[in-house]
């Protein structure tokens, strides 16, 4: 748990409880194999996620939906992959131009979808889980056509 | 509503409620409105298709989604789906041409006649039209003067429209069309889930970088007094503003409800 760790050292005291919450709710315990993460706001892709948050609908998106950053390391979590590895997973740059992979944003979102129905709560509140990650990947260029969750 | 304002009111409409049935006499209304629409040769490309979404299996309605055009799609209870008839003008030879000439629409003073029509216009210039390859684009046109209709026609009965573009083969496999129909764009109908107004009239490249007087480079002048006689008239209205608080407060409580992501 040395991301955890280190995560601590920046991170507020709520979030950092709510993110052992949200572990035991997803049953994402980090096993051997698991990836550490450093904070997450250490990530571009997170920067660009919350900027285009802040742009979007304004507000401070670091602070003001506390779920959101812990649910997020939770999906990192059970997709083994920092924030920057699933950016680069379902985009690539041909032609000096940024792309989108396409078998990529195929398997994020069935994988979104799958983590998404393991949660515990009403479709509202699971939806949520999904739409948190879904929301990272619009705000940096990948669109997700995930339809309603309500 | 007076014309010029059901022109002032259309919006692309991206939330509709997908719980509110639209009346079928409402979506006739809109097919009405399409066939009496202009159309070169009298020969009516056109063709829809109205799908309610309810009617198609998940797997159909999946594969028909494009990916900006999903939640939409999902959400709108009716789908108009157009298509162009290319075999149409093979078909009828001239013939509905000739309907013209015989009410008057179409006179000798014009140089129309039955034989103009058999001789001339159909041998020598719609057949050959029909083999070249740019056929589909000058009557794919006149599919889209058809729909602008029917989707003014629905703006006006009260509902919300939008036009998108979904996977034109499975259009063809799901709806079962002959071969030489050449899937369009679909006309979403519902009623919207959000206000009418979604934010105001969207923003438009300036009246003078698009129309052109006497030679391209002059601007078409712009009268301002025909300006605010249209805005009295409620065709031009207020735009839609960016970062506009009470928009994204709309659109924030449109997400909660549906369960979009932000």
């Amino acid at each position: 748990m040395k991301a955890t760790d280190s995560a601590a050292d920046e991170t507020p005291a709520h979030e950092v409880l709510l993110y052992h919450w949200l572990l035991i709710m997803t049953d994402a315990t980090p096993t051997e194999s698991s990836i550490e993460l450093k904070p997450l706001q250490e990530y571009a892709s997170v920067r660009t996620w919350l900027d285009g948050l802040r742009q979007h609908w304004g507000g401070d998106p670091a602070t003001d939906e506390p779920e959101r950053l812990p649910m997020f390391e939770a999906f990192c979590r059970y997709a083994n992959r920092d924030p920057d590895q699933i950016i680069k997973e379902t985009t690539m740059i041909k032609d000096g131009e940024k792309r989108i992979r396409v078998k990529g944003r195929e398997r994020y979102a069935h994988l979104i979808d799958e983590w998404q129905a393991q949660q515990e709560g009403s479709r509202i509140r699971k939806g949520k889980w999904g739409n948190t990650v879904r929301s990272f990947l619009i705000h940096n260029g990948v669109l997700l056509a995930s339809g309603m969750q309500a | 509503m007076e014309f010029k304002e059901v022109i002032g009111r259309r919006r692309s409409i991206r939330f509709f409620d997908p719980d509110k049935p639209v009346e079928r006499e409402k979506i006739q209304k809109m097919l009405e409105a399409a066939r009496l629409a202009s159309c070169a040769v009298n020969a009516h490309w056109a063709r829809a298709i109205v799908g309610f979404r309810d009617d198609l299996t998940e797997d159909q309605l999946n594969r028909l989604k494009t990916p900006v055009a999903g939640l939409n799609t999902e959400l709108a209870p009716v789908h108009i789906h157009w298509f162009n008839d290319l075999g149409i003008v093979n078909r009828i030879q001239g013939s509905r041409l000739k309907e013209l000439v015989d009410v008057g629409a179409l006179a000798p003073t014009h140089g129309w006649s039955h034989k103009f029509v058999d001789d001339f216009v159909y041998p020598q210039i719609l057949k050959p039209m029909t083999q070249n390859p740019g056929y589909p684009i000058p009557s794919t046109m006149d599919v889209g003067v058809a729909m602008c209709q029917a989707l003014l026609t629905g703006v006006d009965e009260g509902l919300g429209v939008g036009l998108v573009t979904l996977n034109g083969a499975v259009l063809k496999e799901v709806f079962k069309t002959p071969d030489d129909w050449i899937p369009l764009s679909t006309i979403l109908v519902g009623y919207p889930a959000e206000s009418w107004n979604a934010g105001g009239q969207r923003p438009r490249p300036p009246f003078e970088e698009l129309y052109f007087e006497g030679e391209f480079g002059k601007p078409f002048a712009r009268d301002p007094k025909v300006v605010e006689e249209l805005k009295r008239d409620k065709m031009i209205q207020d735009p839609a503003k960016p970062n506009d608080p009470k928009r994204i407060e709309e659109i924030r409580k449109l997400a909660e409800k549906y369960g979009l992501p932000m």
